[in-house]
């Protein structure tokens, strides 16, 4: 659990910057933030279901 | 007349816009704070300062060319140093009293930390060109 915590702080933190130095009204800004940290944590839990069945160990 | 008024501003412009930019890089969000862009400069430094602490705090290391590394070596230490680097006073802060630069990976969050400390210098090069556009005009 204390990992997706950290992946999503991760995923916030990034996301603030990507929309404050973004281009556009700040409803866009805001729009394009929110996606991004939603993208972050979507491709995030992708790769670990993939992981999670790959025979690695 | 007007025309030369313009290109006299134009051409200012740059010299501020490096000094800004190189105090953007050396302090995150003195760029945007000088600048009167209260909102953009509290929230971007904020996030560099933040990510930069709980890198260190979750574990994390710092990367720089030692001694020790040579040939291949010393160049695999390059690319992550150069995103380090990015954190500016912060990184030569802890380059000039050895903190941060031994690696802990017994840590469980040691990876966390380390992927924390360099993105945090990567995003102050986002912030740091950001503060150049807006003092050079090219960005409100």
């Amino acid at each position: 659990m204390r990992h997706v915590l950290w992946m999503a702080l991760f995923a916030s933190l990034t996301a603030v910057v990507f929309g404050v130095v973004a281009k556009g009204s700040d409803r866009q800004r805001l729009i394009y933030g929110l996606k991004v940290f939603a993208e972050f944590i979507v491709i995030a839990f992708i790769l670990g279901w993939i992981l999670y069945f790959l025979p690695l160990h | 007349m007007v025309t030369r008024e313009i290109d006299r501003s134009a051409a200012k412009a740059p010299g501020r816009a490096w000094m800004l930019a190189l105090g953007a890089w050396a302090v995150p969000g003195l760029g945007h704070l000088a600048q009167r862009k209260w909102a953009r400069g509290l929230l971007l430094g904020g996030v560099v300062w933040v990510m930069f602490f709980t890198g260190l705090a979750l574990g994390g290391h710092l990367f720089r060319i030692s001694g020790n590394d040579q040939g291949f070596s010393a160049l695999l230490q390059l690319l992550p140093m150069s995103a380090n680097f990015g954190a500016g006073l912060l990184y030569i802060f802890c380059w000039l009293t050895n903190t941060g630069f031994v690696e802990q990976a017994q840590r469980v969050t040691y990876e966390y930390g380390n992927t924390f400390l360099l993105v945090a210098g990567l995003l102050n090069y986002l912030a740091m060109l950001d503060a150049f556009d807006i003092a050079a005009g090219r960005k409100q």
